[in-house]
């Protein structure tokens, strides 16, 4: 049953990255075809981008194509497949937070202007809470070890690289 | 030679290449951060040193990056990066079996050989084939490129579609910007923040640490203890003749499959253990805890750094993605790897092939002396290393250009990367894509403009024509393999 799932999570995956591909690859022939005719050399600017934009189209295709077949032949083989152990205990949840505060992080810093100390401190104790234990402790030692990264960071950028920030 | 030494025993070279190392080291020894994620994560800083600090710093990195990673194999079964999954073999079976020290001595003993055979291949087939190199035009040089790409896409990954999709997508993503030829915006869709393009570091930073992160982030984790080495690490006079030959065959295997590009450490380890086996009277004990196992493996994974070299300093080919981040290192400090790097920049050529036998014997120093330290590495809690990494991605790239749009790159290409690598796409070719796509447009266009626009003068280039069947050959490879494997299968059920 695991192994059925998984295949059609590829199979989805698979799909999913053929139709992104052909996206890019539209998305590069019309900025090709705004492109000038070749006037210096032989070549000229779009020749690159279309001929990669082919490629991804006919990449896309055999993905798109053999995961809809492999799909078809693992169907028939399903009825005897053995169930096998599920062992994943991931948490997309955990790298789902964990990316939503960063771009929290950056946007505090680049739009509201939000002191890199403070801001640097907030993101350290949301990392230990999403990714070691949601209680107190690990709220304030984090939120210290953030407060001590942040400090020395500043003051190596400031002071020696000549980088500040905002 | 002799000036690239000296100039890397002036204090701070030395000091870079010592920090260098034992960052590597550390960083090797936590599994699931990599030397590419280190020597990328740092390459914001090296832009304010010298060209020869920033290049100790970034070889000692990746020597100690791939060394240190025998740690966690051997102790735990969790290689720091994949040119150790091979050690876990024989490694980790010596560990339970209370020889973690033996397998430690001998992991440490045989990188630093393999690091030093593959040196001597490193100084004495460079300036030569630098030499040669100097005989390419824009013809040889694209389809240079076009051979690595393919070899690099193709032997990378098991579906040699998704790899070359790969390359392509990076190099669609280097496209954006001032055509360098005509001076032209392309795909800058009216947006002047793209008339740069998307910088190489943020593109690095987002595509190797941030996507590893989340990946991390999301990880199980893990609750094993490292079993830390009680005693002093034990070596005999003995080993050289019990694994002199294994030492000196697997560190062979491992240059010349380093020097190939795309097939990596993790592939030349277990070319070389495999090799091994075979000739070994003892097959059945390798897997079971047998010395020679990890040997094997750890001599050809050092090795391989070395082989990978040779074409990054003489030609301006990456074997792999440290590589590809180490050529965007020299390209940083205005430096264009390639042949001409020997006669306009001879302190980097040849500080780079200093550097890479001085951090080996660094390396021997550190891990002899602090393993039992580094190995207590692998215990801080994973929230204690992401957080503070992440935080350095965001001032990395932001110090690049003073500016918040090299961070939004780099988040960019971290969710690009992670999409990627969801779908089984490797991270390895879509890098180096973006990364030589460059370099193979001008010299396609330079070449094209030399015989006005005739593309069929490559026939009468006999080294473009060498690589461009080299390129086609890689890609029909497999087709054939399989052909050959089903006629051989026909083959022996009729005779059956």
């Amino acid at each position: 049953m695991e192994h059925s799932r998984r295949q059609s999570r590829e199979m989805t995956a698979d799909l999913v990255l053929a139709g992104l591909v052909a996206i890019v690859a539209v998305v590069l022939l019309y900025g090709a075809a705004s492109l000038p005719p070749p006037r210096f050399d032989p070549l000229g600017s779009a020749a690159l981008p279309r001929a990669l934009a082919v490629l991804m189209l006919i990449f896309s295709a055999i993905i798109a194509g053999r995961a809809v077949l492999h799909q078809k032949s693992s169907d028939d083989e399903d009825a005897a497949m053995p169930d096998e152990d599920v062992t994943s205990a991931a948490s997309p949840l955990r790298g789902l937070l964990i990316l939503v505060a960063l771009v929290v992080y950056v946007g505090a810093l680049d739009f509201a202007h939000v002191p890199f100390v403070p801001a640097t401190t907030a993101m350290m104790t949301v990392s230990g809470l999403v990714l070691h234990r949601a209680d107190l402790r690990t709220g304030l030692l984090f939120g210290a070890i953030g407060l001590g990264l942040a400090l020395a960071l500043g003051y190596v950028f400031t002071h020696f690289l000549y980088v500040d920030f905002g | 030679m002799g000036d690239a030494f000296i100039l890397l025993f002036t204090w701070p070279n030395l000091a870079f290449l010592f920090a260098g190392t034992a960052l590597g080291i550390v960083v090797g020894a936590i599994p699931g951060l990599t030397a590419s994620m280190l020597i990328a994560l740092t390459l914001p800083l090296t832009f304010h040193m010298d060209p020869v600090s920033a290049v100790t710093l970034l070889i000692g990195e990746y020597v100690g990056g791939i060394s240190g990673s025998l740690i966690t194999a051997i102790l735990l079964r969790m290689p720091g990066t994949p040119a150790s999954i091979v050690t876990t073999f024989d490694g980790y079976p010596m560990a339970c079996d209370n020889r973690a020290e033996r397998a430690l001595a001998l992991g440490i003993l045989a990188s630093v050989v393999g690091g030093i055979i593959s040196w001597m291949f490193l100084a004495g087939m460079s300036p030569a084939l630098a030499r040669f190199a100097l005989q390419f035009g824009p013809w040889e040089y694209f389809t240079l490129v076009l051979m690595a790409l393919v070899m690099l896409a193709a032997l990378a990954h098991s579906s040699m579609v998704k790899g070359l999709l790969a390359a392509v997508l990076g190099m669609a993503f280097a496209l954006p910007g001032i055509d360098s030829s005509t001076g032209q915006a392309r795909l800058t869709f009216d947006q002047d923040l793209l008339l740069s393009g998307f910088g190489l570091l943020p593109v690095l930073i987002g595509a190797f640490a941030i996507s590893q992160i989340l990946r991390d982030a999301a990880a199980p984790v893990s609750k094993k203890k490292p079993a830390l080495p009680k005693s002093r690490l034990p070596i005999y006079w003995s080993d050289a003749k019990v694994h002199g030959l294994n030492m000196l065959r697997s560190s062979v295997i491992g240059t010349w499959i380093g020097l190939l590009p795309g097939i990596g450490a993790n592939i030349a380890a277990l070319m070389a253990y495999t090799t091994a086996k075979q000739v070994s009277r003892e097959p059945e004990r390798f897997g079971t805890g047998y010395e020679p196992g990890v040997v094997a493996g750890e001599c050809a994974n050092n090795a391989s750094i070395g082989g990978a070299l040779i074409p990054l300093i003489t030609m301006g080919i990456p074997g792999s993605v440290t590589e590809a981040i180490l050529i965007g290192a020299l390209t940083i400090h205005n430096l264009q790897p390639g042949p001409l790097l020997f006669q306009n920049a001879p302190e980097i050529a040849y500080g780079i092939i200093a550097a890479y036998l001085v951090a080996n014997v660094i390396m021997l120093a550190l891990m002899w002396g602090a393993v039992k330290y580094i190995a207590r590495v692998a215990q801080i809690p994973r929230a204690g290393l992401l957080g503070p990494i992440l935080i350095f991605c965001v001032v990395g790239s932001y110090a690049i250009n003073g500016s918040f749009v090299d961070v939004w790159v780099m988040i960019a290409f971290g969710v690009i990367g992670l999409g990627l690598e969801a779908a089984r796409v490797p991270l390895g070719p879509f890098v180096i894509g973006f990364v030589l796509s460059p370099i193979a447009e001008e010299q396609l266009r330079a070449s094209l403009m030399m015989s006005d626009g005739n593309f069929w003068e490559i026939l009468q280039r006999p080294y473009a024509l060498l690589f461009l069947a080299l390129a086609v050959l890689t890609m029909f490879w497999p087709v054939f393999l399989a052909r050959i494997r089903n006629r051989q299968g026909v083959l022996k059920n009729e005779r059956a």
